[in-house]
């Protein structure tokens, strides 16, 4: 093994490697031969082809075994995430933090909730019909335009107070500021079992005053006539139904923990893991 | 009169006082060799932690932490992770750090509890009086009294000694006893009679002696400390594990690297980027495989402990596999190591004698009266007796109190005519004159055991020629005729005959005295010799030999096949080994030497071609004047070498010859002066039971039984293991691919990440650990032992092939398999696959709590996580399943699977069932438990990449039909690994 053992010279290891990558006595560059480099090469392009073409046929019949309209299954959408507008994170998550005389420190809110309300307007809504029953609306065919189904009108004005259309700035300025609740979308899911689900808002530690609250839609309920949710295809214009919530007695300089819950059968808010689910939680506070 | 001599010996020399004594043990220290120093326990645990892939996964440990540091710092929810990323990688790395530590000591333990030795005890005179002190006590000037069977307990110069032999063969290599006086009789100590050395033994006589040296400053000691000189060298199988992990490491930094550019070139942060290097490190070690290459090992070591090689060092294992040059001793090793007879001449003519090891019965002729007159001089000519109570003792096995020869004649008459003792006490012994070596005969004269006739009967044997010298007749077919010049030239034929095959020819002679001359009462006088010693009668003449092993022609031409070069290195004389070479086959029935073709052609020696004798027949004098280039081109001309005369100094620079040639030398051995060559040798092997505990010291492998045979399945076991670790690796490499492709397409395509890298530890040292090291069960593909050893340079243990094959080719179609499982289980949740392509910034968003999916569905940041583990667990459940159809293609690599047998290894079964039970327990049992981030699958996903399993199948087999049917062509030399 002594020979084994040897250390070679770095010259040596040089001069090793310069034969390795071009060797003129075998004509082999990088320990082949230019025409055996050809083939190995044509050899795995073909390889790969022929493996890629095996590929995409899979996928390609994965993708005519779905539904175009719903999943196969919703094996992680048990209950629906609920979320808030206007939604800015800061470093504990979603905090509205603001000075009430402090135009710059509560604009971006009142801009995101403009923003985000956009799409209830009436111009927006204007494909969808108005709904007026207060149950489930089931759709078995597809009688809308194109091959689609009908889904329910939300306008901003049923936000009434906290529409942005009488009072622009969703009473930010006033320290009694408009937030908005959404429920996510689930295919066929029905919440409230018949009821409609309503928000409840509550502030986490009650240390302060209770919470007085004005929840838009009266009650702060979902109307059941926007469930099942049909999916993308067959409700291209469906928009989510929103509970508008206005905070009258904030405490001033001080953080509120405040916990909104979707209440409703079917929707749970007690997955330690998901935050989000049926349930949404944020801080305020209002300064003067 | 040596009672005397002996009491009176005491008197003058009262020994040391015991306070002098004391006073030089403490100045010298015990009487002990200083064991061979020893690397501390706590550097060889260090050293595990940090070899092979330890490195490469601590720097991903340091480079979670550091991640860690700076997320915490950010704070970051998910910076935990990291942490414990991190903590589970050092684990890895120091759970497979104990357990190679474990496996190395346990092997060490075997061999510590074999070496370990009764403390010896020797005699010694001391304060004026006799008493037993234990060997270590000894000190320089101690008077030690020694008797038969005794070890010396020190280096000692007699200055007493009555018939007192010693076996120097450890020291020496010389079989014969040795005599030994009280007489100087040479400059060097080695050769010198008044001098006994420490752990020769005493074989018979007593002896007193004054201790010279003791513990390291003996010769013994000395010989030692030159092995422990000589370094010890990697192991083939070492380096080649080496290479290996050379090769995976850099191809882990250098795409973990490329990838990190890549990455940062792509705006990712440098801390994603990172953690992806993490991911591609992780996904690129195969962290189980050290483990697993170590159980291979221990386990084959195991096989061969019970085939009688017990392994010191677990890679030796290997080592003796890649063997290609054997220097073995001859005695012990080849041979029985008992003299036997092996022919009979009388009558004119030679009968050969059965040598094998379990004779009962002698099938020559034994109907000639000269026979009658024959076996009665060999029984009463004797002074060997068995010892007493072995009746039930096979007669080959018994133990004998005389000298080697005596003893193979008492076992021949005993095998032939039965009850030797009771036909000498039958023929009572009146006189008798012991062997010595200047009369070279030996001689008794008995009564007959025939009442009626009253005449004694005078027997003889001894030198041949001497024998012959002292007669005038021969008997013939139990007839005495006179010896004329006819007869003698026949004895000359039969002598040279026997001699030349390399044995000890004994001659027989006797004379009945004539009653008149002798009557009853003759008063015989050996010291007078009032007898005649002449004018005899020549009965016949015995060979003797020390047979070659029954299994050894059968193993030598195995090795053979096996293109295994035998060299025989032997310090008897070139006859001897030249017989026995070519009685087992080491010179073959048709090679010649260079002398024999000087021979045949009745030229000098000088004119023979030296390229046309194969064989070669090497004295230890030629040797000495032997430039290195000389002894090279010896060593490369012929394929037939015995080395005979060696001194054992000289078997270092045999076995450095070879090295020479970049062989990987095997080397037998059993005296202490062996074990610098067994040290030097690639793989040394000791001899179990004749071997001495300094060379097993030395050997990195122990013969059980002695037996040459022995060493050739070890070979074979060795061949496999080789073999089946090719197998392993290849299995193991394998799905690194589809480990690491996650990562690059993540990288590059922006999905959600297909597989954890946690996940990715679960594959490595879960489910893929059982099946790697069922491999090493596979039987051989075809007869490993028909082809050349491999070539330690050329036929590395992970080639170019190997690599290329399981990364490129089955590896591919692996991740293929699981990416379409990923996408399946994506596009059935919700998402299709164009809508995961650049989704990754959006999905690992923690405020983003309503993304759609390709349905308009919404989905939180936890439940897209839920769906990202179910994700991994599919995408582990494909590998799973494909490394099983991975296992079973690499059972072989050029046979097809139905030839090998898809149930002759039921290990490679439990491997399969191991693989998915730990798949199906992660997945159900532990689906729920969030940090190992599996979940309960549903059943059809285990399905999904069930075609690309069969697919693997399928393309292997076409591999290897294709190297099968055209051997040699391009596609063997690329797709055979």
């Amino acid at each position: 093994m002594a020979a084994l053992n040897e250390k070679k010279t770095c010259s040596q290891r040089m001069e090793n490697f310069k034969r390795f990558v071009w060797n003129p006595d075998t004509g082999q560059l990088m320990g082949r031969t230019l025409i055996n480099w050809v083939w190995i090469s044509l050899y795995y392009v073909a390889f790969y082809i022929v493996m890629t073409g095996l590929f995409s046929l899979a996928i390609y019949s994965l993708m005519r075994t779905l539904n175009p309209y719903t999943p196969d299954y919703q094996d992680r959408l048990k209950s629906p995430g609920v979320t808030l507008r206007p939604d800015v994170y800061g470093e504990g998550g979603l905090e509205i933090y603001y000075n009430a005389s402090d135009k710059n420190s509560w604009e971006k809110y009142v801009t995101t909730l403009h923003k985000f309300l956009s799409a209830y307007n009436t111009t927006a809504q204007h494909a969808n019909i108005n709904c007026t029953s207060e149950k489930y609306f089931f759709q078995k065919s597809f009688l809308g335009p194109n091959k689609t189904k009908y889904s329910c009108k939300f306008t901003s004005d049923m936000l009434e107070n906290c529409s942005g259309l009488a009072n622009s700035t969703f009473g930010f300025p006033e320290g009694q500021p408009c937030l908005i609740i959404k429920m996510n979308r689930i295919i066929n899911f029905l919440p409230g079992n018949g009821t409609a689900p309503r928000v409840s808002c509550t502030a986490q530690h009650d240390d302060f005053s209770p919470l007085e609250l004005q929840y838009y839609p009266v009650n702060g309920t979902f109307n059941l006539h926007y469930f099942p949710y049909y999916g993308k295809k067959a409700q291209p214009t469906y928009s989510n139904p929103l509970v508008a919530v206005k905070f009258l007695n904030i405490t001033r300089n001080a953080e509120v923990t405040v916990v909104c819950r979707v209440i409703g059968t079917g929707i749970t808010s007690d997955n330690p893991h998901d935050p989000y689910e049926g349930k949404v939680e944020f801080k305020m506070r209002i300064q003067d | 009169t040596s009672q005397s001599k002996q009491m009176g010996l005491q008197e003058v020399i009262p020994g040391l006082t015991s306070a002098r004594a004391a006073e030089i043990l403490a100045r010298d220290g015990p009487n002990a060799l200083t064991p061979p120093k020893s690397t501390p326990e706590i550097i060889k645990f260090l050293k595990q932690m940090v070899g092979g892939f330890s490195i490469l996964l601590w720097v991903g440990a340091l480079l979670c932490w550091i991640a860690f540091g700076i997320q915490v710092a950010q704070g970051v929810a998910s910076a935990f992770d990291n942490l414990y990323l991190g903590v589970v990688l050092a684990l890895v790395v120091i759970l497979t750090g104990i357990f190679a530590y474990y496996q190395e000591a346990k092997s060490t333990n075997i061999m510590a509890s074999f070496s370990k030795m009764i403390p010896q005890q020797a005699l010694v005179i001391r304060d004026g009086e006799k008493r037993e002190v234990s060997a270590e006590q000894l000190v320089v000037g101690d008077m030690v009294e020694i008797k038969g069977g005794d070890r010396i307990p020190a280096d000692i110069r007699l200055i007493f000694a009555q018939g007192c032999k010693v076996d120097n063969s450890s020291l020496t290599g010389e079989s014969e006893p040795q005599s030994r006086s009280c007489d100087f009789t040479h400059e060097n100590p080695l050769e010198t009679k008044n001098i006994a050395f420490y752990s020769t033994t005493c074989l018979e006589g007593t002896a007193t002696g004054m201790v010279i040296n003791t513990g390291d400053q003996t010769i013994i000691g000395r010989i030692a400390s030159l092995a422990s000189g000589v370094g010890n060298e990697k192991t083939p199988i070492a380096i080649e594990i080496e290479h290996f992990v050379h090769i995976v490491a850099g191809v882990a930094v250098s795409i973990g690297v490329l990838f990190f550019i890549i990455a940062v070139s792509m705006k990712y942060k440098v801390l994603d980027s990172i953690i992806f290097l993490i991911g591609i490190i992780v996904a690129n070690v195969p962290e189980g495989l050290l483990a697993t290459v170590t159980v291979s090992l221990s386990l084959t070591a195991k096989r061969m402990a019970k085939k009688n090689c017990l392994v010191k060092n677990l890679e030796a294992v290997e080592t003796l596999g890649s063997t290609s040059i054997i220097c073995s001793d001859k005695t012990g090793t080849l041979t029985q190591n008992r003299m036997t007879v092996a022919h009979l001449w009388f009558d004119d003519q030679i009968y050969s004698a059965d040598t094998s090891e379990e004779q009962t019965t002698q099938s020559f002729d034994q109907s000639s009266q000269s026979w009658a007159a024959l076996s009665k001089v060999v029984t009463l000519c004797n002074r060997a007796e068995f010892k007493p109570g072995q009746e039930n003792v096979p007669i080959m096995k018994r133990v004998v109190v005389g000298d080697a020869s005596e003893t193979a004649l008492l076992k021949f008459a005993e095998v032939i005519l039965g009850d030797v003792m009771g036909i000498r006490k039958r023929n009572r012994k009146l006189a008798e004159i012991p062997f010595n070596s200047t009369n070279k005969f030996q001689l008794s004269i008995h009564e007959t055991e025939d009442p009626n006739d009253k005449r004694f009967l005078m027997v003889m044997k001894g030198a041949p020629e001497r024998i012959l010298e002292r007669c005038s007749t021969i008997m013939i077919n139990g007839e005495e005729q006179p010896l004329d010049r006819e007869r003698a030239e026949a004895f000359q034929t039969a002598y040279m005959e026997l001699g030349g095959l390399g044995e000890r020819v004994l001659g027989f002679c006797h004379l009945y005295l004539p009653e008149d001359e002798f009557p009853d009462t003759y008063p015989f006088d050996t010291d007078s010799m009032n007898f005649p010693t002449s004018n005899l009668c020549f009965v016949g003449l015995l060979s003797m030999i020390d047979p070659p092993r029954s299994t050894v022609p059968d193993a030598v031409s195995k090795c053979r096949s096996a293109g295994i070069k035998v060299i025989m290195v032997t310090g008897d004389h070139p006859i001897t080994a030249k017989a026995i070479a070519k009685s087992v086959g080491i010179i073959s029935a048709n090679s010649e030497t260079v002398e024999d073709i000087a021979k045949r052609l009745n030229v000098p020696v000088e004119q023979v071609n030296k390229e046309d004798a194969r064989a070669a027949v090497i004295n230890g004098m030629e040797l000495k004047d032997m430039t290195t280039e000389q002894l090279d081109e010896i060593l490369i001309n012929h394929s037939e070498i015995v080395f005979a005369r060696t001194s054992p100094q000289q078997k270092l620079i045999i076995v450095e010859g070879c090295q020479r040639q970049d062989a990987v030398v095997a080397v037998t051995g059993d005296g202490v002066n062996d074990s610098p060559a067994l040290k030097k040798a690639d793989i040394g092997i000791a001899m179990g039971i004749a071997g001495s505990d300094a060379a097993k010291n030395a050997a990195d492998m122990i013969l059980l039984d002695d037996n040459f045979a022995s060493i050739v399945t070890g070979v074979e076991e060795g061949r496999l293991i080789f073999d089946n670790l090719k197998k392993t690796i290849a299995y193991t490499l394998t799905k690194n691919i589809a480990e690491l492709c996650p990562f690059l397409i993540y990288i590059i395509a922006s999905v959600p990440l297909p597989i954890g890298t946690i996940t990715i530890l679960f594959i490595d040292l879960g489910t893929d650990i059982i099946p790697s090291v069922a491999l090493a069960y596979e039987k051989a593909e075809s007869d490993i032992m028909n082809r050349r050893p491999r070539h330690k340079k050329k036929d590395r243990l992970v080639n170019e092939q190997l690599a290329v094959y399981s990364y490129l080719q089955i590896g591919i179609i692996q991740s293929i398999g699981a990416f379409l499982a990923y996408f399946t289980v994506y596009a059935e949740q919700g998402w299709l696959p164009n809508t995961l392509l650049g989704l990754r910034v959006n999905w690992e968003d923690d405020y983003y709590n309503d993304i759609e999916d390709s349905y308009g569905q919404e989905w939180t940041r936890y439940q897209r996580t839920y769906l990202q583990w179910t994700g991994y667990t599919a995408f582990f459940v494909s590998i799973t399943i494909q490394q099983v159809a991975d296992l079973i293609i690499r059972k072989t690599r050029r046979n097809s699977i139905f030839q090998q047998g898809l149930l002759r290894n039921k290990v490679i079964w439990v491997g399969i069932v191991s693989q998915i039970a730990i798949a199906l327990i992660l997945s159900y049992g532990l689906g729920s438990v969030t940090a190992l981030n599996f979940t309960p699958l549903r059943v059809q996903y285990w399905f999904v990449a069930m075609p690309y399993a069969i697919l693997i199948w399928v393309y292997d087999e076409i591999r290897k039909l294709f190297i099968r049917q055209y051997p040699g062509s391009w596609w063997d030399k690329n797709m055979y690994y």
